[in-house]
């Protein structure tokens, strides 16, 4: 079992931490969304987990030993930090050739991930020709070269288009249902909803949350049901007796908060409404991530004390 | 982690890349090319040194040299690919010393080929005047030459990995190399004399005064690069990447 380990992780530069006291674990199997406003360091904690930075304290390992410590890495660990980092002089297959070399890959595998990501037909152009699209792609590629059980993607829908956008969810989906610990940095709340199962957030430089992405809207933002009907006095009607109260929209239907649509639609159908429409309208990850860091403001707001 | 796919990683991002290759070939075509020139234009001056006048093409050949040492390290500082190249191989011990075998290697190799072809060149032109050489100041002088192009590029080598920038090594070496060291070179006496370039340069010489000899020469050119690279050495592994 591969996880990604963080333990009380800080770092400081010069005087700023950037990121401060980290504990969490990232798990095989799921996709783990990493969240956070920029400069929350996400990406600093992802170049600590690489051994690319040094924490000021605190310690952070791939199944259990630091990076540094992995034979031939890239066939434990891929990673995407940043998408410009390709030589744009070098062809995208000369980049990957390099790759491989260094960790023994055997050559097919460039061929392969180049085949994988979409960018076989440009495989042999430089890589400053390439969209910044291409360039996500190739870094992409480099990430799943070596076949990893753990995959690091930071902000890897950058750039990309629509349909690259569906590829990107769809490759992330099929690296955790084989088993593999994938985490994936974003600022796009909507994004992260469409392929995340579980969740870390950062708020400078803090977690401020390591829940299943399902409890993280549950536990913030209540459902509500919307309902569409040809007789608005009968509704209303109905929903008081059961308790609840309905709110008018402009386009004439109704919203009734913290109600589950099951309950809503036995109530109105057992007082004959006639219905139009019946929905359940659930929590977006935004409005849950929002609340979250309202009650983060707020918090510090209360106590400046706690900062500094 | 072992040495030898590190340093064949290292070795194709050399070929990889056409500007370094061209590098290479422009320390061979600079340095013949201006050997040529000086054997054929004149042979009157009152010390006149066969031997140097042939290798003399290597003022402006050991340029390429210095760009091709920090060309080689300054790539990886090209955007963030330092990130990307250390996260594949993490010991940066071995990474940085697979870097240097592949700076020193080509332009040991190129520069002995370019101080041989470089003296037939510049003998052609002087015909009778370096007829006084003999065979071993003629292979100490070839041989030497390459080990001091090696040198200075490894010493530029270490320096771009110092400062994480070409532009800043070769801002700092190229005015040295061109005015610096040739002005402080006849004013300052015996200390100029252990200057990485000058040093170096006593190979090339038939005659040599001075505390220096050709071997001790190289080896003070030696000492700095040595330095350049230790220094490169600590700032690549104590820094964040």
């Amino acid at each position: 079992m591969t996880s990604i380990d963080v333990q009380n992780l800080t770092k400081e530069y010069g005087t700023r931490r950037v990121v401060d006291d980290l504990t969490f674990t990232v798990r095989p199997g799921r996709v783990t969304g990493f969240l956070g406003p920029n400069g929350a360091g996400k990406s600093t904690t992802m170049r600590l987990v690489l051994g690319l930075d040094r924490p000021t304290s605190g310690t952070a390992t791939v199944g259990g030993r630091p990076y540094a410590a992995l034979d031939e890495p890239l066939r434990h660990v891929g990673a995407l930090l940043d998408a410009d980092a390709a030589h744009g002089s070098r062809t995208g297959r000369d980049h990957l050739r390099v790759l491989a070399a260094s960790n023994r890959l055997p050559a097919r595998r460039v061929d392969e991930v180049l085949e994988e990501t979409g960018i076989a037909s440009v495989a042999r152009r430089r890589v400053k020709t390439y969209s910044l699209g291409m360039r996500q792609r190739l870094g992409i590629a480099a990430a799943l070269l070596g076949d990893p059980e753990v995959v690091m993607l930071d902000e890897p829908s950058n750039g990309l288009d629509p349909e690259g956008i569906i590829w990107i969810r769809g490759l992330l989906r099929r690296l955790a249902a084989e088993g593999r610990t994938v985490l994936v940095s974003s600022h796009l709340m909507n994004e992260t909803a469409s392929f995340a199962d579980h969740l870390v957030v950062l708020g400078r430089g803090r977690l401020l949350a390591d829940t299943p992405m399902r409890e993280f809207i549950e536990a913030r933002v209540r459902p509500s049901v919307r309902v569409r009907t040809s007789d608005d006095t009968a509704l209303q009607a109905a929903l008081a007796d059961h308790g609840h109260e309905a709110v008018r929209q402009e386009d004439g239907s109704w919203t009734v908060p913290h109600a589950r649509v099951d309950d809503i639609g036995r109530a109105v159908s057992k007082a004959g409404v006639p219905i139009l429409e019946l929905s359940s309208a659930e929590g977006t990850l935004e409005q849950a991530y929002l609340d979250l860091t309202a009650a983060e403001t707020e918090f510090a707001a209360q106590s400046p004390s706690q900062e500094v | 982690m072992p040495f030898t796919p590190v340093l064949r990683s290292e070795a194709l991002k050399v070929l990889t890349l056409r500007s370094l290759c061209g590098t290479l070939l422009a320390v061979f075509a600079v340095t013949t090319a201006f050997s040529a020139l000086a054997g054929s234009s004149g042979t009157s001056e009152p010390d006149f040194d066969p031997l140097y006048t042939s290798l003399s093409g290597v003022m402006p050949g050991q340029i390429a040299a210095i760009a091709f040492g920090a060309m080689v390290v300054s790539s990886e500082y090209h955007r963030a690919g330092i990130r990307v190249s250390l996260a594949a191989v993490p010991r940066r011990g071995r990474w940085f010393a697979a870097k240097m075998t592949v700076v020193a290697l080509p332009v040991l190799a190129v520069g002995t080929a370019t101080a041989f072809a470089a003296l037939l060149a510049a003998r052609a032109g002087l015909g009778p005047a370096a007829d006084g050489l003999t065979t071993g100041e003629q292979v100490r002088a070839v041989m030497g030459c390459g080990v001091y192009l090696t040198l200075i590029a490894l010493f530029a080598a270490g320096l771009t990995t110092l400062f994480r920038s070409g532009v800043a090594t070769l801002s700092v070496l190229i005015p040295f190399i061109l005015i610096v060291s040739f002005v402080i070179g006849d004013a300052a006496g015996g200390a100029a004399d252990f200057l990485p370039d000058k040093a170096g340069q006593i190979v090339l010489h038939q005659s040599y005064e001075g505390p220096l000899g050709p071997a001790t020469g190289l080896a003070v050119t030696a000492a700095w690069a040595a330095a350049a690279l230790l220094a490169g050495a600590w700032r690549l592994r104590h820094r964040d990447a």
